[in-house]
């Protein structure tokens, strides 16, 4: 008797301590329902002393833009919620979401998330006007568009993507090493794939030591992003990775035939950052933002260069949007400053300083932006190449609901043959199948 | 509180002074005797019935519940989430992951805290700078581990390999296979949370009474007889309590192989081929991941909580056993002695 008592004592012991971890909490803010009727109407040119909160995560830049429109708006005090992780700041926006609560007035969102939070278009007001109509490109707006035509998203930055190249190398190698004849090489306007790996298989061919790019599945990135529809079917949202001639097999397929020109060194690991300043691989995928990356990851090694071409065609890797809640108190306030941020005059400001590339046609056309060069890029013309990049964008691939987590299992197929070397392609490619069957 | 009121204003003043008291002054008092202590412990267990109860038995609800994240509850599920989790070969492999690393970090941790406990409990010089410095990397915030043990255990840059390299041995690919991902994780583990255990055990270590000892030793009880004869057996209800919260640490593990895994950016991704994803990481993907799957990850959470709940009852078990061995089980006699 005494001991199955002890158990049962120490049975409930032990849950107690259990469930505390086990137990999920939600971390509640300001209990603003958005379902609680119309917001106090309030316009950014009233004079009622109003706050607004704005949750933005790693740099979007906007700390001078602040000072300034708090100054031209005497009534309006901005509080910055700067998440230090994008992770961070997506938790927050999906449990103010579950939660039907309001943190925030305006919430930055990455590209990634859009196609979840477009799920939840009524948490959000409609921050289309006829004022910003046009301000972006159709490939920006449409992606942050829900299915009626609500538009949730202001776009601030983009990720047109060009090629950053280690001049030494390719030298090394016997190949061109100015940026238009690098661009030239690789087949201009016109560059496909196929030139792509051949000039990597020269290059290889040259025995300097270092691989041509880094690892299959940052290619897979520009790879996937260049198909119309690489995981799902526009038509019904339904998986299509699974038939035998899906855009999706096709790009591993062509990836993994290349294996051998890669450095095997999955991105933003370790060995990877490590890697910039070291002569590792030749070629990186080099979206706006990745510029600097790469400076940050190998400050003393000059030999970095940009050339103004993508194998391929053209492709946009990234980039965010500003959203606004439609239950915070002072939602027309609120979009009025997220419109002006979003502005082109506010966001080639932005680029100048902090090198966020703008995602506005006219202010990618900014003298502002086309005269900029980068000093590390051996004083590339960064601001034109990338209004280049951006320019040719023409379509994003369509991002149904499953898209984030077919893209991860993607990543993941391509890193057992490249990086862990623990599968054959076909034997990750079945693995990869598998797992997008699990998903619900 | 209501029992003192009562006091002041029932008695009477004057010659009632040496009446015997009212009935509901003994109802009361009697009240406060039986009540009293479980009024003065209530805030613990209305505050677990808040953050621990109630949750539990949410998660609960959730997990019967077919339950998006975002956009809430569509009705109930039975106990098909439960199914469709035990039929995902993902989850067994995060439940292998978790009790691999579970055992790699919480044994040879608790045998370490044993034995530094012991060496620290001699008469040392210093005494003090050695029990301090065995607490150091506790303080050390986890990720800050993970960040360090990362680099370290990186597979072409990191110190690990290169040590190994020149030991004449062959690098050790830490991320991509399943073993050396665990050993690495667990090092983590180890490396935090030794030296609280170390000190919990010698802090029961100092407790125990020197005539115990002496009377060992005037038995001719060697010195590693005393530490398993008499040490052990005394320092038994601490060590189940060790042994207890290691456990429930060790299978909840999440930060550690969280931290090991950088790769795409995506956090709880656990490797490329679920090498080191546990049952927490997976829990967390299947709920905050894109799939929002809230019901699913709850079911995860009870299992979870069902299987912490049978193995900590195993150890309970295998303590008592363990401990008593060196006692009434075997040698009674020589038993007597000592514990006399």
């Amino acid at each position: 008797m005494r001991t199955t008592r002890k158990i049962w004592a120490v049975a409930a012991g032990i849950s107690g301590l259990a469930m505390i971890v086990t137990a999920c909490s939600s971390t509640g803010g300001n209990t603003t329902s958005p379902t609680t009727g119309a917001p106090a109407a309030t316009t950014a040119a009233s004079t009622e002393k109003i706050t607004l909160k704005i949750q933005t995560f790693n740099e979007f830049g906007y700390a001078d833009l602040f000072t300034q429109y708090m100054k031209d708006h005497p009534n309006i005090t901005i509080v910055h919620d700067k998440a230090a992780k994008s992770d961070d700041a997506r938790a927050a926006v999906k449990n103010s979401i579950a939660t039907n609560t309001v943190t925030d007035d305006i919430v930055a969102a990455d590209l990634d998330w859009m196609p979840e939070l477009l799920k939840s278009s009524d948490f959000f007001a409609d921050v289309s006007s006829t004022d910003n109509k046009g301000r972006w490109p159709d490939w920006k707006t449409a992606q942050a568009t829900d299915t009626k035509g609500k538009v949730i998203g202001l776009g601030t930055d983009s990720g047109p993507q060009g090629l950053c190249y280690r001049k030494d190398l390719f030298q090394k190698a016997g190949l061109p090493t100015d940026r238009t004849q690098v661009a030239a090489l690789l087949g201009g306007t016109s560059a496909t794939w196929d030139k792509y790996f051949s000039v990597g298989q020269q290059f290889m061919a040259a025995k300097t030591g270092a691989a041509w790019f880094d690892s299959l599945g940052a290619l897979a990135q520009v790879a996937n992003n260049q198909q119309a529809e690489p995981f799902e079917s526009k038509a019904d949202d339904s998986i299509t990775v699974a038939n035998p001639d899906s855009p999706a097999k096709k790009v591993y397929d062509m990836l993994t035939a290349n294996t051998a020109e890669s450095a095997h060194l999955a991105q933003w690991t370790d060995d990877w950052t490590k890697a910039f300043a070291s002569d590792k691989f030749a070629t990186v995928m080099c979206p706006a933002w990745m510029t600097q990356i790469i400076a940050g990851n190998a400050p003393d090694q000059k030999n970095w260069d940009i050339a103004d071409v993508l194998p391929g065609g053209s492709s946009n890797w990234g980039g965010s949007y500003l959203l606004v809640p439609a239950g915070g108190t002072h939602v027309d306030a609120a979009k009025a400053l997220a419109d002006w941020l979003t502005a082109p005059a506010q966001t080639a400001a932005v680029f100048a300083k902090y090198g966020n590339f703008p995602s506005q046609v006219d202010a990618v056309k900014d003298a502002n932006v086309t005269s900029k060069t980068d000093a590390y890029y051996n004083n590339a013309p960064t601001g034109q190449i990338f209004s280049n990049r951006f320019s040719a964008v023409g379509q994003q691939p369509y991002r149904g609901s499953h898209y984030f987590d077919i893209n991860d299992q993607f990543g993941k197929a391509l890193t057992r043959v490249d990086v862990d070397k623990t599968d054959t392609p076909a034997a990750s490619w079945q693995k990869f199948l598998d797992a997008v069957k699990q998903l619900s | 509180m209501a029992t003192t009121t009562e006091l002041e204003i029932s008695p009477p003043v004057g010659d009632h002074r040496r009446r015997p008291p009212s009935r509901l002054r003994q109802k009361l008092g009697r009240f406060d005797v039986k009540a009293s202590p479980y009024i003065y412990i209530s805030p613990f267990f209305i505050l677990f019935a808040i953050t621990g109860l109630f949750p539990l038995l949410y998660t609960a609800y959730v997990s019967v519940s077919k339950w998006n994240l975002l956009t809430g509850r569509h009705g109930s599920a039975g106990f098909a989430n439960y199914v469709a989790v035990l039929h995902q070969p993902f989850f067994w492999k995060a439940m292998r992951n978790t009790v691999s690393i579970f055992l790699l970090s919480s044994v040879p941790q608790i045998i370490l805290a044993l034995v530094i406990a012991a060496v620290l409990n001699a008469n040392l010089r210093a005494k003090t700078f050695w029990r301090m410095g065995v607490l150091v990397p506790y303080v050390v915030a986890p990720v800050a581990v993970g960040l360090i043990f990362g680099q370290m255990f990186a597979d072409q840059s990191g110190m690990v390999n290169a040590l190994l390299v020149k030991f004449g041995m062959n690098p050790i690919a830490w991320h991509a296979q399943v073993l050396p991902a665990h050993i690495a994780i667990a090092t983590m583990v180890n490396y935090r949370w030794l030296g609280y255990n170390t000190l919990v055990v010698l802090a029961a270590m100092q407790a125990i009474p020197n005539d115990v000892f002496e009377a060992a030793i005037i038995d001719g009880a060697s010195r590693v007889r005393q530490f398993f004869s008499v040490t052990i057996p005394m320092i038994r209800p601490t060590l189940l309590f060790v042994i207890i919260t290691s456990t429930i640490g060790g299978l909840q593990i999440f930060d550690e192989p969280t931290m090991f895994d950088q790769q795409n950016g995506a956090l709880t991704a656990g490797g490329a081929d679920g090498q080191f994803v546990t049952v927490t990481m997976y829990l967390y993907q299947l709920g905050w991941g894109s799939q929002n799957n809230l019901g699913r990850s709850a079911a995860v959470a009870w299992l979870l909580f069902l299987v912490i709940l049978i193995i900590s009852l195993i150890n309970y078990g295998l303590t008592q056993r363990i401990a008593s061995e060196g006692g009434p089980a075997r040698g009674r006699k020589r038993r007597k002695k000592v514990s006399a």
